[in-house]
């Protein structure tokens, strides 16, 4: 899932300040699972705006919407009728979600409520850790399933740095040695050889090096 | 030593005559010093491009170096594209010891464009950034804050897309103000062929704020001409220039007599120097400068 956290209630109030009516819109997917930006934080913010404003002594309208997810189109037209009774959309979405309502409702401005910070898991209650950078061409089949890009700091490819110490990485002793774990993943497999081969030097084009990607498949295009 | 007859004829008013000069892609440097040694003298100081096109050669830094080592003046590129903020500052840093006093930021282009094509960019900090990091340093201190061991004293300059269809003058002069402000003191624009495409730009900028220096591009041939006017988006060729040169005897000479004229234009003008570019003729700098 992409992973999101909260954006502080300042800097948010910062934004949408100047407005009177406001649409908090969340979304059902990842951030919902990530609890960052579901119907319940939806709920949350609003209660918290509506509450500064009154303290201020400002009417403000402000409402609560989810949608079931902000990056296909068709739940984004879910709010087309009341779109124009808004001055502003606080997303809690995900930053692919907040730009495609921008694109879908040119005249709204549209605000980020969350951080979006990674494509990870939910490796415990209330904790989530990076898994994957999108880079476009997977190489877990070699690694033992477990990515080097994702989890190295440094994006190794051939094995541990001088900086791996007792399994972990120079950057923190919270931080685990991602190639200490493919070494021990690959043992476990019986598949050390692998270990042995030296990886092809990366082609990075299909990661954000070749510019804004795309993908079309002309079997599923109308 | 440090040169700088670059800086003090901009500060003098008096109009500069800088050539573009490519390292090798290798090490043999003789080709590149041999054709800036014949026009010594002639060239107040070489741009030194920092991998134009994303094509791998040598370093910027390190082509400067070289032709430094032999008493020629230099402008070094520094480039977001192939470097983080420590690199820059630490290359910016080497540059100023070995006597380059002068520098000129730019974007870069991606990698794609280049034969490395499957390399990863770097862009930690964009062209503004860098101009204010060069500011940063020039005050004695670097990126994060650090006191440094002597400051950089560099003239520095940027690249500026003038003209460039699509970019409204409003927008292209705001984006000057922007790197002025950041501490940008002489822009180098893409090739001109006229005043024209850069006028409506010029008229939005204060002029005394900050050095223009149009770039001349040595033309080499009438098919250059109608290749750069049919797919090179931010270069404007006159179709009279392509006009003439198909009814010129002898297409090289006009070429040279074309860029001979084109000098001359900006400098009666009122810009403040020119930089020759003339991609792979190097040959030619001398012959294009004589008598201009």
């Amino acid at each position: 899932m992409i992973v999101a956290e909260k954006k502080p209630m300042e800097e948010i109030i910062e934004e949408v300040k100047r407005f009177e009516n406001i649409l908090v819109l969340g979304c059902n997917e990842c951030v919902t699972v990530c609890e960052a930006g579901g119907k319940k934080e939806v709920g949350v913010l609003a209660s918290a705006l509506r509450m500064f404003f009154l303290k201020q002594g400002r009417k403000m309208r402000i409402d609560e919407r989810t949608l079931e997810r902000q990056c296909d189109p068709e739940y984004l037209e879910e709010i087309r009728d009341v779109a124009d009774g808004y001055d502003a959309v606080v997303s809690l979405a995900c930053g692919v979600g907040v730009q495609f309502t921008a694109e879908h409702y040119p005249n709204l401005p549209v605000y980020p409520g969350v951080d979006t910070c990674f494509m990870g898991v939910t490796e415990a209650r209330g904790m989530w850790t990076e898994r994957c950078q999108g880079c476009g061409r997977c190489i877990l089949a070699s690694t033992g399933g477990i990515c080097p890009v994702a989890r190295c700091a440094k994006r190794l490819f051939n094995g541990p740095c001088g900086g791996s110490s007792d399994g972990k990485c120079e950057i923190g002793k919270d931080t685990v040695c991602a190639w200490q774990l493919i070494i021990d993943r690959l043992r476990a497999l019986g598949r050390m050889e692998e270990y042995e081969r030296i990886a092809p030097i990366k082609d990075w084009s299909t990661d954000r090096a070749g510019g804004p990607r795309k993908i079309v498949r002309e079997d599923l295009a109308p | 030593m440090h040169l700088m007859q670059f800086r003090k004829k901009l500060e003098e008013g008096s109009f500069v005559v800088l050539a573009e000069m490519e390292p090798p892609k290798g090490v043999d440097t003789t080709v590149m010093t041999g054709h800036a040694v014949k026009v010594k003298g002639k060239v107040d100081a070489f741009l030194v491009p920092e991998m134009s096109n994303a094509v791998m050669r040598m370093s910027a830094l390190g082509g400067a170096m070289v032709l430094q080592s032999k008493g020629m003046e230099t402008i070094v590129q520094v480039c977001c594209r192939d470097r983080n903020r420590i690199a820059l500052q630490a290359d910016l840093l080497a540059a100023y010891a070995c006597g380059i006093t002068s520098v000129m930021a730019v974007t870069g282009q991606e990698p794609s464009y280049g034969d490395h094509h499957q390399a990863r960019s770097v862009y930690d900090i964009d062209l503004l950034e860098l101009l204010t990091a060069v500011s940063t340093l020039r005050n004695g201190r670097d990126m994060a804050g650090v006191e440094l061991l002597g400051a950089p004293d560099f003239l520095m300059g940027a690249s500026v897309n003038a003209g460039a269809p699509g970019i409204s003058p409003e927008v292209e002069a705001d984006d000057m103000k922007k790197k002025i402000d950041a501490g940008a003191r002489f822009f180098i624009t893409p090739p001109l062929f006229s005043v024209e495409t850069i006028a409506p730009v010029l008229k939005r900028i204060d002029r005394s704020a900050v050095h223009i220096i149009p770039t001349v591009l040595l033309l080499k041939s009438l098919g250059m001409a109608r290749y750069m006017a049919r797919n090179v988006a931010h270069i404007h060729v006159p179709d009279a220039l392509a006009e003439r040169l198909e009814t010129a005897p002898d297409r090289v000479r006009e070429c040279v007599k074309i860029a001979k004229e084109t000098i001359s234009t900006f400098r009666a003008e009122g810009f403040s120097g020119v930089l020759l570019s003339t991609m792979g003729w190097e040959h030619k700098i001398a012959e294009v400068l004589e008598g201009v």
